[in-house]
């Protein structure tokens, strides 16, 4: 079975590709417009330059050559919602092409291209006879990322876009729906043509939906029937795919060079284009660095790029176990509160080098674990130190009276590390509401270990 | 005074010579300064903008071309939307939808294409000049006709923005007048860098006291099918710039022969994607059965209001971006184009400017033109089509007046941003050359 995948990643710029309209969500359809996104006569395109940073930096991270020059083609197709019957896009020259992504950062996914292109606009049926057109999606740029058939399995294309998601996001800093302004078109082959499944939203669908294509052709293939080459799409409701168009005849787009824009000579601006590591590279060097298994690198990664930076930080200062101890537990269990207490200061390293402070305090033997441990907390949280130690030592002994109550939960948990299931669910019982979930957690393990 | 004039006679005016699609009645000059048209692809808020063709029949722009903006700005009154051939295709002005204008000088003749309208205002109303656009050759060729002034300056030189495009890495919007000299005083004026348009330059200033040409080539190829009175007025011409001190050398310069059928292949190609928009959806005319399925209706649509020139140029168009036609087509043409470029490159390393007449032959009458071929035709342009395909700027003037008195015009070429050659060339030969204006009754 052969897989690849057209990816569409909306570009985060704030007004559109070719004019000054916002990117922002409207209130209204058709608010957002103007004589150039709706193809008034007259009306010229106009380069948005961050566009090509955005595909410049999407083309390092995806391993392309970057051409030297680019431009831009007219591709000429008649649809109600493309506003001049030609979409802007690149055809000849793509900003990169060639590219390698490791999936895992060991399988090899070759990538065929990236280029650069807008988006039509949006077409919504209203009953039987009528069509309504927005065109606030007209002109919003897009990044299409094109791969080679090298994907083998549904689940292996849906965690090769899951961490390819992460890494763009990360990127070119994609807003938290990220996964929102993301489509794919599928293309799949069980036997030798190929089924395209387009404008997919989300992994999940993703993965679904090349499921049932490979069920479905391995059953045709099976009866002794052919695949017919075709493009379908994917009704999310049902979970089926339904054929659009057989692909008997190919398109002809009769693509010319745009002659309303010029040539871009992004040579030097390549060059000065600097991308920050990727979320998915960084895994694979933290475990290469450190010794941490890939599992912990990509949670930390997951839960936060500042996360793994301190991480980083304390292990220079102290060492990789401390690090691990004190990042992975109660650090990384107060974090999303630390964020949103200092949302504004996070990436400035001041703000976390309290919490750097404590640890080497602890480290020289200054300070108990138990100690280490309510500081951090009451850093974090910017609760005051008194409080926390009260609320922690309750916790420590409603947890330590119940282990002693049933001593076998200390057995169960050399064996299976679920066994502290138990132990939370009886906290949340009895005292549900008066500890959060991430502390009762914490407070778990820290006793369990404490014991085996 | 006679602005007033000009406005009050106006409706009087274009009912003799049809040069107006949409004009000012019974307007009032104001505080302007000066009165100006537009040919009819240069949106403008006040008028209805149809660039020659029933399919935007009722179209009112939202904004104004750039180059008619800038004019307004300089104290201009836009007094109406010149008549042109169908989105600027044609040599004659008979492919309009609204009417053909007709020659100040007879009226059973052709303005030229595709300013014709503009043209024949230059020539018929008092101290006006008019915002031109050529593509091929469709400044130089009607002001040849219209035995008026003409400049099609360096594409870039001028905004686009504003101008409904027809090939759009060859349409340049110039000027035409009667008056050399407005040349010169407005041409500055529309010039310049524009946000809006890409593809207008940063660009060296226009220098009018810059030196003037000193020497011309003139391609030998052509003097090849030139009719009898042309190349009369011309050889005479010819003697009057050397009396101007000018040097005059025949050349050799076979890039010419292959400028137009690389100019249709471009020409069409970028045309038949610019008129893509054009579904009865958006803008300008709308009619038909609505229930049909999207693109049943666009092929109706199309099909009806589209004139035959149009048609065929989007078949040709379409036909020569075609997946594998587009290397022996479209591709080998932008190879074609480098070869002109290059060839007046060499060219204008030793002579300042290359002269040809304007057109083969004086302005045609209406019945001998709907005799013509559709080749037959595109062949009158094989004089203007190099210089547009370089890009580079190009100047008509009035040279002579063949037996019946039909104007005969000349063209001078320069290198890239060398307008002010032209200008002070135009300047000269108006001081030099007895032009006779049509006579204009009412
Ligand atoms: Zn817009």
């Amino acid at each position: 079975m052969k897989i690849g995948l057209e990816i569409h990643v909306q570009l985060p710029t704030r007004s559109k590709m070719f004019c000054s309209c916002p990117t922002t969500d409207a209130d209204a359809p058709n608010t957002h417009v103007c004589p150039t996104c709706l193809g008034m006569p007259g009306s010229k395109p106009v380069l948005n330059k961050k566009v090509l940073e955005y595909g410049i930096k999407l083309a390092k991270m995806l391993g392309c050559t970057i051409a030297d020059t680019t431009w831009f083609s007219r591709k000429t197709y008649f649809y109600p919602d493309m506003s001049k019957s030609v979409q802007i896009t690149q055809y000849d020259n793509p900003i990169g092409y060639g590219g390698m992504y490791y999936l895992n950062g060991r399988t090899p996914i070759r990538i065929t291209r990236i280029h650069l292109e807008e988006d039509p606009g949006k077409t919504k049926r209203v009953g039987e006879l009528s069509s309504l057109i927005d065109y606030n999606r007209s002109g919003i740029p897009l990044a299409e990322i094109v791969t080679e058939p090298d994907l083998k399995t549904p689940a292996e294309a849906r965690e090769f876009l899951g961490q390819l998601i992460q890494d763009i996001r990360h990127i070119i800093d994609l807003p938290g729906d990220g996964e929102r302004s993301i489509r794919c078109d599928c293309n799949i082959s069980m036997g030798i043509e190929r089924c395209e499944v387009k404008n997919v939203t989300g992994l999940k669908n993703v993965e679904r939906a090349l499921t049932f294509e490979m069920v479905r052709q391995t059953k045709i293939l099976k009866a002794g029937g052919k695949i017919d080459r075709e493009t379908r799409r994917f009704d999310e409701e049902r979970g089926v795919t339904i054929s659009v168009r057989k692909k008997e005849f190919e398109a002809d787009y009769g693509y010319i060079d745009e002659p309303d824009l010029g040539i871009y000579h992004v040579k030097e601006l390549a060059n000065s284009i600097k991308i920050k590591e990727s979320p998915l590279n960084r895994s694979v060097r933290l475990s290469k660095e450190y010794g941490l298994d890939e599992k912990t690198a990509k949670q930390l990664i997951a839960t936060s790029m500042e996360l793994t930076d301190l991480f980083e930080e304390v292990a220079k200062a102290t060492d990789v176990q401390t690090a691990k101890t004190w990042i992975a537990g109660v650090v990384s269990a107060n974090w999303k509160a630390f964020e949103c207490r200092c949302s504004e200061h996070l990436e400035q390293d001041s703000t976390r080098n309290g919490i750097l402070e404590i640890i080497c305090k602890y480290k020289a033997g200054e300070i108990t674990d138990t100690e280490c441990s309510l500081e951090i907390k009451a850093y974090m949280t910017g609760k005051d130190p008194e409080s926390v130690q009260t609320e922690s030592s309750d916790l420590d002994s409603i947890i330590g009276e119940f282990l002693i109550a049933n001593p076998e939960i200390i057995e169960d948990y050399r064996k299976n590390d679920k066994a502290i299931n138990k132990v939370i669910g009886y906290v949340m019982k009895r005292a549900g509401g008066t500890y959060s979930s991430t502390d009762v957690v914490c407070a778990a393990k820290k006793l369990l270990q404490e014991k085996i | 005074m006679n602005m007033q004039s000009v406005l009050s006679s106006l409706e009087k005016t274009n009912l003799r010579y049809s040069m107006f699609n949409d004009f000012l009645k019974n307007g009032e000059q104001g505080n302007s300064k000066f009165l100006f048209s537009a040919k009819d692809n240069l949106t403008s808020k006040d008028f209805e903008t149809c660039s020659g063709s029933r399919i935007l029949e009722g179209y009112h722009p939202v904004f104004d071309a750039t180059a008619i903006a800038k004019m307004r700005e300089a104290g201009g009154k836009l007094i109406g939307k010149t008549n042109m051939d169908e989105f600027g295709f044609g040599t004659f002005s008979t492919n309009s939808g609204f009417g053909i204008p007709r020659n100040p000088f007879d009226l059973e003749r052709s303005c030229g294409g595709s300013s014709g309208g503009s043209a024949c205002a230059a020539a018929v109303l008092e101290d006006h000049v008019s915002l031109g656009v050529s593509t091929g050759g469709s400044i130089c060729c009607p002001a040849s006709f219209c035995g008026v002034y003409g400049i099609a300056p360096t594409y870039g030189r001028v905004s686009r923005y504003g101008l409904i495009d027809y090939g759009n890495s060859l349409d340049k919007v110039g000027l035409l007048s009667a008056k050399a000299s407005d040349l010169s005083k407005y041409l500055p004026i529309i010039s310049g860098i524009d946000e809006k348009d890409p593809t207008s330059c940063v660009q060296p200033k226009l220098d009018l006291k810059k030196e003037k040409i000193r020497n011309i080539a003139i391609p030998k190829e052509a003097i090849d099918g030139l009719s009898k009175d042309v190349m009369t007025a011309f050889q005479s011409s010819i003697d009057t710039l050397k009396g101007m001190d000018i040097d005059v050398k025949f050349i050799e310069m076979p890039a010419l022969k292959y400028a137009m059928p690389a100019y249709y292949v471009l020409a069409t190609s970028e045309a038949s994607t610019n008129l893509a928009r054009y579904v009865g959806m958006r803008y300008g005319h709308q009619d038909g059965d609505l229930s049909l399925k999207f693109d049943d209706y666009f092929t109706y649509f199309r099909s009806k209001y589209f004139g035959d020139e149009a048609k065929r140029r989007i078949l040709l168009g379409t036909y020569t971006r075609m997946a594998g036609f587009r290397d022996r087509y479209y591709a080998k043409a932008l190879n074609v184009r480098m070869y002109v470029i290059n060839q007046y490159k060499q060219i204008f390393n030793e002579y300042d400017a290359v002269l040809t007449p304007t057109m083969p032959f004086v302005s045609p009458k209406f019945e001998d033109i709907s005799k013509m071929t559709p080749v037959e035709a595109y062949k009158a342009d094989y004089l203007t089509v190099p210089a547009n395909l370089a890009g580079t700027p190009h100047l008509s003037v009035p040279c002579g007046y063949d037996g019946n008195g039909m104007p005969i015009g000349m063209q001078f070429v320069t290198d890239h941003w060398k307008e002010d050659l032209l200008l002070t060339m135009a300047n000269e030969w108006d001081h030099t050359f007895d032009m006779k204006r049509a006579e204009v009754s009412l």
